[in-house]
C-alpha cells in the first residue's frame, strides 16, 4: 500500500466520524425535537397527564434537551439502542433477527440489477441510437418511474394469485423451519446444512421479491452504465483498439466495460440509499420480516426504542458502506486522492 | 478505384447556446437540435398539462363524489355492477327504469341501502344472500341486490328469477372499491393531492436547497465544508426512511407530509446549485462586478443566482416526479394522508388486500397513473436538461 493510498483511507475513515453525528444528530432531530411528543405517540392519545409524566421519567424524556442528546450518543457509541417498548428483548438483539432477511433480499436484488443493468446499460451504449438503445431507455425510464410496491402487487397478481407459481409472502411455507440458524439467510443457511427442501423453498420466496427490487433498481443502472460507457467509448484507447482491429464485442465488453466500472462501483455506493429505501416498500409488499418491515411494523406498535434504534443502524451502516465504497474506489483508480 | 465515403454524418448547425434569447425561444430552437429529446419533453410537458387539467377541473369532470358511496363494492370496470333479481314470472325491470316505492333487498353493507336510495327505492339488510332469497320468495322484498359474480349461484339455488343486469344508469369506468365509491372519481381528485404536496415538498426543498447552496458555494472555508458535510450524510441516508420517521412523529396531514419529503431532496438541490456557484464564481463576468465594486449581495442576487436557475429547473422537475413516488410509498406504509383525502398511494394500498380475491382494478389504475406522471414529470425533466444546459449533459 502507497503512503497515499493509506493517507487516503485513513482521511475517509476521519471524515466517517463527522458523517455519523450529523446522521445521528438528524435522527435525534426528528425523533426527539420536532412538534410530535413520543410520550403521546407512545402513550396514544387520551393518556392522563401523570401517566406521560411517569413514562418520561421512565425512559429519561424528562430531562433537557442536551442531557438527552448526549444520552443518545452515548448510547449509539456503546452500541446500546435499550430495550423494545412490546418486546422484552434489546434492540440490538431484534436487529439481529430482523438484519439477516433485509441483506438476503438486498443482495438478490444487487445481483439482478448488475447483471440486467450493467449489461443492458452497455449493450444500449454500443448500438447508440438504434431500436434496441430507444427501446432500453424507454423501459429503464418506465421502470424507474414505477413505485416499487406496485410492481410487487402486479407480480403478486400475476405469478402468485393467478398462475399460483410463486408464494407472494414471507419467507418460507408455513411449517417450515430452519433447523439451525447460522447467519440468518435461509438460502446461505439450508446450504450450509445441507437441507435441499429448505433451500428450494426459501429461494422460491425469495424470487419476487428480489426480483421486484432488482428490475426497479436496474431502470437506474442501466442508465448510468449506458452513460459512463458513451463516456469510455469515445476514448482514444478505444479508437485505438478499433483501429488495430480487435473485435466490437471485445472492445466493449472487455476493454470498455473494464473501464466504465469504476464510477460504477461509486455510484453503487450511492445507490445504497435508494436500496434501502426500496427494500422498505419491497418488505412492506412482500411481509418480509427485514429490519426495514421492522421500522415500520413497530411505528404502528409505538415502540419507540426499536424505531429509533433500527434508524440508528441504518445510519451506521450507511455511513460504513460509503467507507468501504470509497476505500476500494481508492483501490481501483489511483488516480483518486484526496 | 473507389473511394468509400463515410456513412453521412449530419451536421449540427452550430449552438447559439448563450444567444440572448428567451427560454421559449431556446426551447422552440432545440427542436432543431435535440430530435427526439425534443418529443420527449414534449410529452412530458402534455402529461403536465393533464395534471394540471385534472387538478383544476375535479370537481366539473368527476363524475361521482369521490368520499360518497356509490355503486356496489368492487364493481369491476366498465358498465354493469350490481344485478336486480326479481321473482320468477314477474316482468323484468330494465335499467331507467323507475323503481319508487319498491323494496330492494340488500346484504348487510351501506352502500346497497344507499344506492337503493338514490335509485329511489327503499332498502332493507338482510345478513347473507340465502336469507334474501327466501325474502324475495316470501314476498317480503320486491327485487335483491346481487353481486355480478354472485349471480349464477343465485340462479342455481332458485332457477327462473328474472335478471336484470346493466347499470342502472349508473357507469363505472375504472370500477369501484372495496366502499363502493367510483375509482375514477377517486383518481381525478386524487391528482389533486397528489399534485399538490408533490409541488408543496419541491418547493420547501428548493427554497431551502438553493439558498443554502448560494451561501456554501459563495462564502466557501468553514461554512462550506460543514455544509457539505452534512448535505452528504443527508443524502447517503435512505430518504424513505427519514420521511417514514418524519411522518410518524408529525402525523397525518397534507402539510405534514409534504414537510416530511421536502427533507430527503434539500440536498440534491444543495449539491447542484453549490456545484454551479463554484464555477459561476470564477467567471470572467462575476470578477468585473467585484472589481467595479459591486456588493456581495448584488453579486449573488444578480450575477450568480439566474445563472443557477436552468440547472435548479431540471432539478425541480425530477424532484417532483421523485416526491410522487415518495408520496405513493409513505401512503403505501400507513403514513401518508388522512383516510378522507383521495389520495393515489392510499387508494392503491387499499387495493392491497383485495387483489388475491381478484379485485385486480382496484391496484392497476392509481399504479398506472402514478407511474405515468412520474415518469411525465422525469421526462420532463431530461428534455430540460438537454435544452437549458447542452453543454453539461452528456446522455
Amino acid at each position: 500500500m502507497s503512503p497515499a493510498l493509506r493517507r487516503y483511507i485513513a482521511v475517509r475513515l476521519l471524515l466517517t466520524i463527522p458523517m455519523l453525528l450529523i446522521l445521528v444528530t438528524l435522527v435525534f432531530v426528528i425523533l426527539r425535537v420536532l412538534p410530535g411528543d413520543p410520550a403521546v405517540a407512545i402513550m396514544r392519545e387520551g393518556a392522563s397527564e401523570e401517566q406521560l409524566d411517569t413514562f418520561r421519567a421512565a425512559v429519561g424524556l424528562d430531562k433537557p434537551l442536551h442531557i438527552q442528546y448526549l444520552n443518545f450518543i452515548g448510547g449509539v457509541v456503546r452500541f446500546d439502542f435499550g430495550q423494545s417498548m412490546t418486546r422484552k428483548l434489546p434492540v440490538t438483539q431484534e436487529i439481529r433477527t430482523f438484519f439477516p432477511a433485509t441483506v438476503e433480499l438486498a443482495i438478490s436484488a444487487m445481483i439482478i440489477t448488475g447483471i440486467l443493468g450493467v449489461f443492458s446499460g452497455a449493450f444500449a451504449a454500443q448500438h447508440r441510437k438504434s431500436p434496441a438503445d430507444y427501446g432500453i431507455r424507454i423501459a429503464s425510464i418506465i421502470l424507474y418511474s414505477m413505485p416499487i410496491f406496485w410492481l410487487g402487487l402486479m407480480f403478486q397478481m400475476f405469478f402468485g394469485a393467478r398462475l399460483g407459481w410463486l408464494p407472494v409472502s414471507g419467507r418460507l411455507d408455513p411449517g417450515m423451519t430452519p433447523e439451525r440458524i447460522i447467519t440468518g439467510m435461509y438460502t446461505v443457511d439450508a446450504v450450509l446444512t445441507g437441507d435441499w427442501a429448505l433451500l428450494k423453498d426459501a429461494l422460491r420466496h425469495l424470487v419476487l421479491p428480489s426480483l421486484t427490487l432488482g428490475l426497479v433498481l436496474a431502470g437506474i443502472f442501466t442508465r448510468l452504465t449506458r452513460a459512463n460507457m458513451l463516456d469510455v467509448l469515445e476514448q482514444d484507447y478505444i479508437t485505438a483498439g478499433r483501429a488495430r482491429g480487435l473485435r466490437e464485442a471485445v472492445l466493449v465488453y472487455k476493454h470498455g466495460l473494464r473501464n466504465a466500472f469504476i464510477p460504477i462501483v461509486t455510484l453503487l455506493g450511492l445507490q445504497l440509499a435508494i436500496l434501502l429505501a426500496g427494500a422498505i416498500l419491497t418488505e412492506t409488499t412482500f411481509s418480509w420480516p427485514g429490519l426495514a418491515r421492522l421500522v415500520i411494523d413497530r411505528i404502528y406498535d409505538r415502540d419507540f426504542t426499536t424505531v429509533q434504534g433500527a434508524i440508528l443502524f441504518f445510519a451506521l451502516l450507511v455511513a460504513g458502506m460509503s467507507l468501504v465504497v470509497d476505500t476500494l474506489y481508492g483501490f481501483l483508480d489511483p488516480r483518486i486522492r484526496y | 478505384m473507389t473511394t468509400t465515403t463515410p456513412d453521412a454524418v449530419p451536421v449540427r448547425p452550430p449552438l447559439l447556446v448563450d444567444e440572448n434569447v428567451g427560454i421559449l425561444r431556446r426551447i422552440w430552437r432545440g427542436r432543431i437540435w435535440y430530435g427526439a429529446e425534443w418529443y420527449i419533453t414534449i410529452f412530458g410537458a402534455l402529461i403536465l398539462v393533464f395534471m394540471t387539467t385534472m387538478t383544476l377541473m375535479a370537481p366539473r369532470i368527476a363524475p361521482y363524489d369521490p368520499n360518497e358511496f356509490v355503486g356496489a363494492q368492487f364493481t369491476p370496470p366498465g358498465r354493469g355492477e350490481q344485478a336486480l333479481l326479481a321473482r320468477a314470472g314477474e316482468s323484468p325491470v330494465g335499467p331507467g327504469a323507475d323503481l319508487t316505492g319498491l323494496v330492494i333487498g340488500v346484504q348487510r353493507n351501506q352502500n346497497g341501502v344507499n344506492l337503493a336510495r338514490q335509485l329511489g327505492a327503499n332498502g332493507e339488510r338482510f345478513q347473507d344472500q340465502a336469507s334474501m332469497l327466501e325474502a324475495l320468495q316470501a314476498g317480503q322484498v320486491d327485487l335483491i341486490f346481487v353481486s355480478q359474480e354472485k349471480v349464477p349461484d343465485a340462479l342455481a339455488e332458485q332457477p327462473g328469477l328474472a335478471v336484470v343486469t346493466g347499470n342502472l344508469g349508473r357507469d363505472f369506468l375504472l370500477g369501484t372499491d372495496n366502499l363502493g365509491r367510483d375509482i375514477l372519481s377517486r383518481l381525478m381528485w386524487g391528482a389533486r393531492t397528489v399534485l399538490g404536496v408533490a409541488l408543496m415538498s419541491a418547493l420547501l426543498s428548493s427554497s431551502i436547497g438553493i439558498s443554502l447552496g448560494l451561501i456554501s458555494g459563495f462564502l466557501g472555508g468553514a461554512v462550506d465544508r460543514v455544509l457539505s458535510l452534512t448535505m452528504d450524510s443527508v443524502y447517503s441516508f435512505p430518504g424513505l426512511l427519514l420521511a417514514v420517521a418524519m411522518a410518524a412523529m408529525l402525523g397525518p396531514g397534507l402539510i405534514n407530509v409534504a414537510v416530511a419529503i421536502s427533507v430527503i431532496y434539500i440536498p440534491t438541490f444543495f449539491r447542484v446549485v453549490r456545484g454551479q456557484v463554484l464555477s459561476i464564481k470564477e467567471e470572467l463576468y462575476v470578477e468585473a462586478a467585484r472589481s467595479i465594486g459591486a456588493r456581495p449581495i448584488t453579486i449573488l442576487a444578480r450575477y450568480i443566482f439566474p445563472n443557477v436557475i436552468p440547472s435548479v429547473a431540471v432539478v425541480f422537475s425530477l424532484n417532483v416526479a421523485d416526491a410522487i413516488l415518495t408520496e405513493a410509498g409513505l401512503s403505501f406504509v400507513g403514513l401518508g394522508l388522512p383516510p378522507d383525502i383521495p389520495d393515489w398511494g392510499y387508494d392503491l394500498s387499499k387495493g392491497q388486500s383485495f387483489l388475491v380475491a381478484g379485485h385486480w382494478w382496484m391496484v392497476t389504475f392509481p399504479g398506472v397513473l402514478i407511474t405515468f406522471v412520474a415518469m411525465g414529470f422525469s421526462l420532463l425533466g431530461e428534455g430540460l436538461s438537454e435544452i437549458l444546459n447542452p453543454r453539461l449533459v452528456k446522455s
